[in-house]
């Protein structure tokens, strides 16, 4: 029976339901039918028992009683009476909502924007942060990587290593050799493979691109457990000798872009860094490879293809002890622990430096950890850590303020709607039925910014990664939008709505009908909901101080940024690359290519000036090498190397960095005539003090015999960023230079670089094939890109702030303007007893001050506690600056006391006997 | 048909005529009104309307079930039948009526 009753309940009953509530009009057709069917009968026995008709008619609609009624209860029957009020109340919440469109907007607004903005940049630092790789049970993976104390032995390294936080540095890479001996070793984990990320020149489908690749060992793939979803994956076979495995895989994003998805494309061949590879397989979509869900290598080669398509030096990386640069990985061995795997790897780390490398006295050994490899390498996070968390810190304070806003409005429009619940109440709704009603209105009103935050949030999780990557360079970074934290942002802000809708809503039923619609008992509860409304003003008015103090400190380092003198001209500069495969050009050719490009560009027309230089400016890139003038000694205690460029002859005359003393380079400085260098003038006061440099001799590098003269001295320039002062520098000419490697090309135009691109590819296309410039940018989006980090903050507190200063306003001339209607009774008794209109202004104008100036002070003093924190963010600006502080504060009292203008004047416009009558 | 004559419904009682009434055979609205005042000897009176609520409400949980059709008189009505759930409940409530007016009989009864 207890099943039957269950299968009535959960399938038969609202089957039922469903059916009455669908075919709505078929039901009330039938209803009707029945009763009139019923009324017929009644009616023909009661003439049969004798009455007339008249008479039985009227009998019969006697003892059926009230037929709406009973037709109300049959609808209740079916349980329908609830959903026919809660149409009836969705009506009529849309019908208030349209009456005051102001007050909609504003809220559904507020609402939307807290949602949409917490959805997407969570969902971004989540990504950043927290994001796995998309592989199959990617916990298992665990990443090696080392913890040396500064001296350990290891000195040559490609790839990332950092100060650790209990001092000495930790890194992940490894060489090649201590590879094969952990891996040949390995009875603690399940078998280590190994992969290398670096950007190559590809020739893919008859186009010259840069591409991300991937080098990874046969094992990588099994490793991993990924699949691909076109022909085979990388496998053992494949790296059976060193130099061999012409064999690649693309990601299923170059699949796309170059190929079209099409099944063709596997045996098709691409050439990378001059070497012709086989496609063999297409990845899955969404995976990224190991190193990290925000890069997207695009090709994955076998690493024993290293020394031939990406050489570093004249040794083979595969067989070179003592540089350290591959990452390796493993999945873990179920039953044996972390700490016991790291301990037996650590051992052996140990016990394969010794064998591989030749370790001098003094020098200790890393020690092996092991760390979650769930995340690939964690590159992103060091990076973005401080500004995903402070722009969690801004998005938690644009919720609160939102949340604020919301009780702020919903509160005030409750305390409004108080006599319309009384009379409602009076009229005989029930309590429950009033809150229904309410609760509804809540939930619409909450629909329609959930609606907003959703759109917002999904459009806004690829804006963020947009501003903080820079244009030139593709990077697809990966942000899903994620449903959980929507959900999470949604629910907190719908919450508030509901809690603060319906608190004046509960206060209201729960009154004596009588005495809320008496006048004095009103004045008792608005009283109390006005304390309520002005610390939500004063709080709202507080973060809004905030905001705006936190936007001028990102507004001036902005400016301060932008105003630094460079030392050159950064305008009409135009920036590219070029990467000369080492293979193809090696023994000088690179050095002869550069120059015929150089003057392939400078006749192109339209171009003013060309030059080179291997390191760009402001880009974070940097190269030194010793620097020891004649009669200094190498000495291992001193730091004897200096900042270099190797430049172009018209460096300093197409950058405009004017020479100080001496010449600078020109057509006599060639490959086979004296070498000769240029110094600038920190570099002059630096390593010649009290003496003229012009002339001296200086040996260059290290080891191998490189002597120069310098011939002249330049202003000083900045280097590689622009936080950083003018570091000492010198320059070489590339002419003169045994080997040049990437280099980049500036060209002083002032026409459009989108003109130029095609002209500056046939020069380079008639030179070599293959070869593709990349990153073209101009020198003021190179030193924008170096800011962006600053500018996307500067223009979210700026827009934070500006929407806080909005919804401070509204919430600020909203209480004063009903603590104004409120007290109209009271300010025309001041104006009858002889008050001057100028007084009462002054009066409401002071109550907002004190309001205003609450929130500002408890802002500043958060404002304090809180941008000491960004303080690394911030260039030529304190934190505490008290210029901005004392302008945000400003700026919002004027806010307010504008805001409450309108009141004030309404209020000091009263008519004495118009207000006495009014209530 | 005096409002004084009526005999008072217990509350939830009318659930447990109607089942009666239709279990011996399906009725439309008209015809259950009268078969329970028939075989109440007439002295029980239902008010007229407040069948129909309690009908809709048992067909609803699936006790009875309706179809429409012709009545005596070749008018469309309404016909309602038993359910196997009806009939079950039927017996049920029976079961505790009997159960409830044996105990409230034997407290009445009792003497002191």
């Amino acid at each position: 029976m207890s099943l039957r009753a269950l299968f009535v309940r959960v399938i038969s009953q609202p089957r039922s339901w469903m059916r009455a509530a669908l075919g709505r009009e078929r039901l009330e057709t039938e209803m009707d039918a029945e009763l009139a069917s019923h009324l017929e009968q009644l009616i023909g026995d009661l003439v049969r028992a004798g009455h007339s008709p008249a008479e039985a008619a009227r009998r019969a609609r006697v003892a059926m009683g009230p037929m709406l009624v009973h037709k109300e209860e049959m609808r209740a029957s079916l349980g329908l009476k609830w959903w026919d009020e809660l149409g009836a109340d969705l009506k009529y919440g849309l019908r208030i909502l349209r009456k005051s469109p102001g007050f909609t907007a504003i809220a559904a607004g507020s609402l939307a924007l807290a949602i949409g903005a917490n959805t997407a940049i969570f969902s971004i630092a989540k990504s950043l942060l927290y994001d796995r790789l998309g592989v199959p049970h990617p916990e298992q993976l665990r990443l090696l990587s080392w913890h040396g104390d500064g001296n350990q032995a290891v000195h040559g390294m490609w790839g990332d290593f950092d100060d650790a936080p209990e001092g000495g540095m930790v890194s992940n890479i490894f060489s090649y050799p201590v590879y094969l001996d952990l891996r040949a070793q390995n009875r603690s984990l399940q078998d280590l493979f190994a992969f290398k990320n670096d950007g190559m020149n590809a020739t893919v489908a008859g186009q010259a691109q840069r591409v991300q690749t991937e080098m990874v060992s046969g094992n990588y793939y099994a490793g991993l457990g990924v699949r691909s979803q076109l022909g085979r994956a990388i496998q053992p076979s494949d790296e059976t000798e060193y130099g061999a495995g012409t064999v690649a895989v693309i990601s299923d994003g170059l699949w796309e872009r170059a190929y079209g998805r099409s099944p063709a494309v596997l045996g098709q061949t691409i050439t990378l860094n001059q070497s012709v590879m086989t496609i063999v397989g297409v990845n899955p979509r969404g995976f990224t490879g190991a190193k990290g869900v925000q890069v997207s290598p695009e090709v994955f080669v076998p690493i024993t293809m290293l020394p031939v398509i990406d050489p570093k030096g004249d040794k083979s990386l595969l067989e070179d002890p003592d540089t350290w640069w591959v990452n390796i990985m493993a999945r873990a061995k179920p039953g044996v622990d972390d700490t016991q795997a790291q301990a037996v790897l650590s051992s052996q780390l140990e016990a394969d430096v010794r064998a591989t490398m030749q370790v001098k006295p003094g020098e200790t050994m890393p020690h092996l950890v092991l760390s979650d490899g769930s995340r690939g390498l964690h590159a992103a996070e060091g990076m973005f850590k401080k500004p995903v968390a402070v722009l969690m810190a801004l998005t938690g304070f644009v919720l609160l303020l939102a949340c604020a806003n919301i009780a702020n409005l919903l509160l005030a429009r409750g305390a409004r709607r108080q006599r319309e619940m009384s009379v409602r109440l009076a009229l005989g709704a029930g309590r429950v039925r009033v809150l229904r009603q309410l609760l509804t209105e809540s939930l619409l009103l909450a629909g329609i910014g959930g609606l907003g935050g959703l759109l917002l949030g999904y459009a806004g999780r690829n804006l963020l990664p947009a501003l903080m990557s820079n244009g030139w360079e593709r990077n697809e970074f990966n942000v899903h939008f994620d449903w959980g934290i929507f959900a999470f942002a949604a629910s907190v802000t719908l919450v508030t709505g509901l809690l603060f809708g319906l608190a004046p809503a509960w206060l209201a039923a729960r009154a004596e009908v009588s005495s809320s619609l008496k006048e004095a008992a009103q004045t008792t509860t608005r009283r109390r909901r006005g304390v309520a409304g002005k610390f939500l003003v004063a709080f709202q008015i507080a973060l809004s101080t905030l905001l705006v103090v936190g936007a001028g400190l990102f507004l001036r380092t902005v400016f301060s940024l932008n105003s630094i003198d460079l030392g050159f001209r950064a305008d009409h500069l135009l920036l590219f690359e070029v990467h000369p495969p080492a293979r193809r050009y090696a023994g000088g050719k690179d050095v002869e290519l550069d120059a015929r490009l150089e003057e392939g560009f400078a006749a192109i027309p339209g171009v003013e000036a060309v030059t080179a230089a291997t390191t760009p400016y402001i880009a974070e890139t940097m190269g030194n090498d010793f620097f020891l003038p004649e009669g200094e000694k190498q000495d291992d205690q001193k730091d004897q190397a200096e900042f270099f460029n190797v430049v172009g002859n018209g460096f300093f005359n197409t950058m405009g960095i004017p020479m100080v003393a001496g010449r600078p380079f020109g057509v006599e400085d060639a490959a086979t005539s004296q070498k000769v260098i240029v110094i600038n003038q920190s570099l002059a006061r630096k390593r010649f003090p009290n003496e003229n440099p012009i002339g001296k001799m200086v040996k260059i590098g290290f080891g191998e015999e490189n002597q120069a003269r310098i011939v002249g001295i330049c202003r000083d320039t900045l280097y590689a960023s622009l936080r950083e002062p003018a570091p000492p520098q010198f320059f070489a000419p590339y002419r003169q230079q045994k080997h040049v490697g990437g280099i980049t090309f500036m060209i002083r135009t002032r026409l459009a670089s989108a003109r130029l691109v095609a002209s500056f590819r046939d020069v380079v296309q008639k030179q070599d094939r293959d070869l593709p410039i990349i990153n073209i940018r101009t020198q003021q989006e190179q030193i924008d890109a170096t800011m962006q980090q600053e500018r996307m903050f500067a223009a979210l507190t700026t827009g934070f702030g500006v929407l806080a200063l909005a919804l401070a306003c509204v919430g600020i001339y909203g209480i004063m303007a009903y603590s104004v209607a409120n007290r109209t009774n009271e300010i025309g008794i001041r104006l009858a007893l002889g008050a001057q209109p100028g007084q009462v202004r002054r009066m409401i104008l002071r109550e907002s001050g004190w309001l205003a100036s609450a929130g500002v002070v408890v802002g500043v003093a958060a404002a304090l506690a809180l941008t000491r924190l960004v303080k690394s963010m911030l260039y030529g600006v304190q934190p505490w600056d008290p210029a901005t502080l004392v302008a945000g504060g400003l700026l919002l009292l004027a806010v307010a006391l504008a805001a409450s203008w309108i009141p004030a004047r309404r209020a000091a416009g009263v008519q004495p006997m118009d207000a006495l009558r009014h209530e | 048909m005096a409002p004084d004559k009526q005999q008072d419904l217990l509350q939830g009682t009318l659930d447990l005529l109607i089942l009666k009434a239709v279990s011996l055979g399906p009725l439309h609205g008209y015809g259950v009104l009268l078969r329970i005042q028939q075989i109440s000897g007439e002295e029980l009176v239902i008010q007229q309307g407040s069948l129909y609520p309690a009908l809709y409400r048992l067909e609803h949980r699936g006790a009875i079930t309706s179809e429409w059709g012709e009545s005596e008189n070749n008018r469309r009505a309404k016909y309602y039948s038993l359910t196997d759930l009806g009939r079950a409940r039927l017996g049920e409530e029976t079961e505790r009526w009997n159960r409830m007016s044996g105990i409230i009989n034997g407290i009445l009864s009792a003497t002191p």
